[in-house]
């Protein structure tokens, strides 16, 4: 297990050193910052001075040596556009997309186990029907879509909940439904398919045979093994919601890092864009760690053997 | 006994509306873009000077029309020496900044100073570090400005009619907590102290008791609001979680027929188009070329069209109408262009093009411009009818730009919705866009244009200046340097608690001053 961490843990250092290098070239490539930032009547003189100031006058080779030198020891340098230590624009944004992931995913997990186990028990009933139908949406509308409407139907012409903003309990719901439901799709699919192939094993016609009751059967026995994918799926799927929720965050004006890096890519803000990246890809390396180490709890079958070469 | 004491009371009369009236409740805008998000007024402060007019006060104020006012400003007089080299500035007594320090003459100089210092990325830094010399400080309510040369425009320039040069900052407690801390916890001496800022979402402010500038604010609380999507902000206007916010043109009527208030800043922008230099191989050169592509656009029609019927068709380049009033510019009819297809192909005959020549139009979006694109697809469509070629590239502005500015693409089409502003600001624009020595940001090649921007500088008689502007004007509009395509109409829906509002016609300003006020 140890040698297995390890493994995966340098794997993932190259990756963000390489990752690191690809998007500053990427970012450099978009545009100057300094057109989006300056007044209009800017002189070519503030031009160069902003520039100096910003050290994007510095040679390519050198802005990069020293980006990764002072994002080493946690330093992402100064947001262009906002003009602050891109490490405080994280500290203020980053909590923000956390709590928004964490209430979807509870959401999702809440809505999504209930439906896909009944699903599988009650497969080709209406209820089967209806949690296909939930599914099939969730996965086939867009979120900025659903967004929308939400907020012009529930928010604008009912004003039962708040449109934008994170000042409340109640203005997560909308936002969190939105990013929740194709969460709910997939969750619910894989669970549903995943109890279906559970429930046609072996093992638990037996515990059928030895005269456990049904509930038992389902929510002792089948459930654990089914699980094991969607643990993976939730894992990955919970990354996902806390660094690429830009639509989402942009349309529920929700502060948080999707949206940080939305408007450090329209404003060229290239630490901003770096930062985000790199934070995102620790955020994804490391919930991936954590997904493949409760994978391997879950079925000690599949836990790597340390013998082996 | 009651009714003698009643009596005294209603001798005494009503005490003064700041006495006992205290600010209260929440004052919350919602806008789609707050372009910098700075705090620090020389990190890019003008484009976000709705919000930083409340914590900070100008050298010189301004009414909601943009005309120089001496009572609301830090400085109550003006005056220039007789060479016009000495401007002699005398300084409100008595304003303190939000920690209780005394505002004086040091912090005066010292903001000016900072404002033109190379960190500084305001609007007009660069003209203003050219043109100062020096700045005294005989008094503590006194401010001498030096200029290398006679010059009639400082006032203008450190007023809040144009960027944010003329805030007045703290120089005890900038000096004392650094520029980094400045930036991130301001202090001004505002009708509004900074509260906090969360960056993409919000800034709040807390008024101030008893401001000389706005007596006793309404509002305990001011918040600005980013919120991109229109209709989240629409949304929030309904559920009464916002007061004001911009709406699209083409969403007014919605909101109006829901009841709520939309008022405008009427001019708010010219959209105009150019040709990139150099013309000299291209056939833009021809003065009868350009008319023609002028007079082959329906501006009615686009303005009743695309813009929704929120736009007036332009007639003047670069003819910001804001200016025109302090110049004294006709702004006639006769400036239009007659939407004449006709004689624009007979125009195009003459000049040796009668199956049109081929030409690039750029197409971006802008901020307050979502309507870019589509734009730039109807003067493609005119520009056909007339045998034209034209070839649409879809780029971002920043794609744009650096064709324009390295000269790469000579004849091709771009555009701006320029902001509206007094004749001082359509004067700075004018010497970056039609003055040949700033290349590369140039866009008319005209030595007689040259000479005139060069003289307004140094000259001090104002009716001078007024006639060099008009001779500018006219021959802008005489040799056809551009495409004035239309005055952009910018709507603000309120919620219905807003009774009334001017949003005035201040360049980038949104006069929050008045809806912060007590009334």
């Amino acid at each position: 297990m140890a040698r297995f961490l390890l493994t995966r843990l340098i794997q993932s250092v190259a990756t963000l050193v390489l990752l690191s290098l690809v998007i500053f070239v990427l970012a450099r490539a978009t545009g100057d910052p300094l057109t989006l930032i300056l007044p209009m009547v800017a002189t070519e003189e503030d031009f160069a001075n902003a520039r100096r100031y910003l050290g994007l006058d510095q040679p390519l080779h050198v802005q990069y040596l020293m980006f990764v030198g002072k994002a080493a020891a946690g330093d992402f340098g100064t947001s262009i556009r906002a003009r602050r230590p891109v490490i405080e624009l994280l500290r203020q944004r980053l909590p923000s997309s956390l709590a928004l992931g964490a209430f979807s995913m509870a959401v999702s997990l809440l809505i999504a186990f209930p439906l896909g186990v009944l699903a599988a028990v009650r497969k080709g009933t209406a209820l089967d029907t209806g949690a296909k139908i939930v599914a099939a949406l969730g996965q086939a509308l867009p979120t900025f879509w659903v967004g929308i409407v939400l907020i012009e139907i529930v928010a604008g012409r009912l004003q039962w909940l708040p449109a934008g903003g994170n000042d409340s309990p109640a203005h997560y719901i909308l936002p969190g439904f939105t990013l929740g439901w194709f969460v709910i799709a997939g969750l619910m699919r894989l669970l549903r398919s995943s109890m279906l192939e559970v429930l046609d094993s072996d093992y638990v016609k037996t515990a059928r045979a030895k005269g456990a009751g049904e509930p038992a059967v389902v929510w002792r026995h089948a459930l654990k093994n089914a699980l094991i994918p969607v643990v993976t799926f939730a894992g990955v799927y919970f990354a996902i919601l806390v660094t690429t929720a830009i639509v989402v965050e942009t349309v529920f004006a929700w502060p948080g890092m999707g949206r940080l890096a939305y408007e450090a890519i329209t404003a060229r803000d290239f630490p901003v864009i770096q930062a985000v990246v790199l934070v995102t890809a620790v955020i994804v390396v490391a919930v991936n760690l954590v997904v493949d180490s409760l994978y391997a709890c879950i079925d000690p079958r599949i836990r790597i053997d340390p013998r082996r070469p | 006994m009651k009714t003698a004491a009643l009596l005294a009371l209603c001798l005494l009369g009503p005490s003064p509306v700041w006495a006992d009236a205290r600010p209260s409740g929440e004052l919350t805008v919602a806008l789609s873009s707050f372009a910098t998000e700075v705090l620090d007024p020389v990190l890019g402060g003008h484009g976000v000077k709705f919000y930083l007019a409340l914590i900070f006060d100008y050298l010189i104020g301004v009414t909601p029309d943009g005309q120089l006012s001496p009572d609301l400003g830090i400085a109550t007089a003006w005056e220039p020496s007789a060479d016009h080299k000495r401007w002699t500035f005398t300084l409100r007594r008595g304003v303190r900044f939000h920690n209780g320090d005394e505002l004086t003459s040091s912090d005066v100089k010292w903001s000016l100073l900072r404002a033109i210092s190379k960190r500084s990325t305001t609007g007009y830094a660069g003209v203003l570090r050219a043109l100062l010399q020096d700045i005294e400080t005989p008094a503590p309510d006194r401010v001498v400005i030096v200029t290398k040369e006679p010059t009639l425009v400082i006032p203008p320039y450190l007023s809040r009619a144009l960027s944010s040069e003329g805030m007045i900052l703290p120089r005890k407690y900038v000096e004392a907590v650094g520029d980094d801390m400045f930036a991130q916890k301001p202090i001004g001496s505002g009708p509004y102290r900074f509260v906090e800022q969360v960056t993409g979402s919000h800034v709040k402010l807390e008024a101030v008791e008893r401001h000389w500038r706005l007596g006793t604010p309404k509002y305990r609380i001011v918040t600005f609001r980013v919120v991109p999507e229109e209709a989240t902000r629409m949304a929030m206007v309904r559920r009464g979680d916002v007061d004001v916010a911009d709406v699209s043109r083409d969403r007014v009527r919605e909101m109006e027929r829901a009841g709520f208030p939309v008022y405008y800043r009427n001019n708010d922008a010219l959209l105009h188009l150019w040709w990139i230099l150099p013309w000299d191989r291209v056939p833009v050169r021809d003065k009868r070329v350009r008319e023609a592509l002028n007079l082959a656009i329906d501006r009615r029609e686009i303005a009743a069209t695309i813009f929704g019927g929120k736009a007036e068709p332009a007639g003047v380049p670069f003819g910001l109408t804001w200016g025109f009033r302090d110049v004294r510019w006709r702004n006639a009819e006769t400036d239009q262009y007659p939407f004449d297809p006709a004689r624009a192909r007979k125009l195009l005959a003459e000049a040796g093009y009668p199956r049109g020549f081929p030409i690039s139009i750029f197409a971006y979006q802008l901020p307050a411009l979502p309507e870019g694109k589509e734009m730039a697809e109807a003067v493609s469509g005119y520009w056909q009818k007339i045998g034209v070629q034209p070839k649409l590239i879809p780029v971002d502005y920043p794609a744009f730009r650096k064709q324009w500015v390295d000269r790469a693409a000579p004849g091709a089409v771009g555009y701006y919705n320029l902001p509206n502003r007094d004749w001082i600001g359509t004067y700075t624009l004018l010497e970056k866009f039609a003055h040949t020595p700033s290349k590369p940001t140039d866009t008319v090649a005209d030595p007689e244009i040259d000479g005139m921007l060069e003289a307004i500088l140094r000259e001090t008689d104002r009716e001078k200046i007024n006639v060099f502007m008009r001779r500018i004007f006219a021959r802008l509009r005489s040799e056809h340097y551009g495409v004035p395509l239309v005055y952009l109409h910018t709507p603000y829906v309120t919620s219905k608690r807003i009774a009334h509002w001017n949003p005035g016609s201040v360049m980038l300003d949104l006069n929050i001053d008045e809806l912060a006020a007590q009334r």
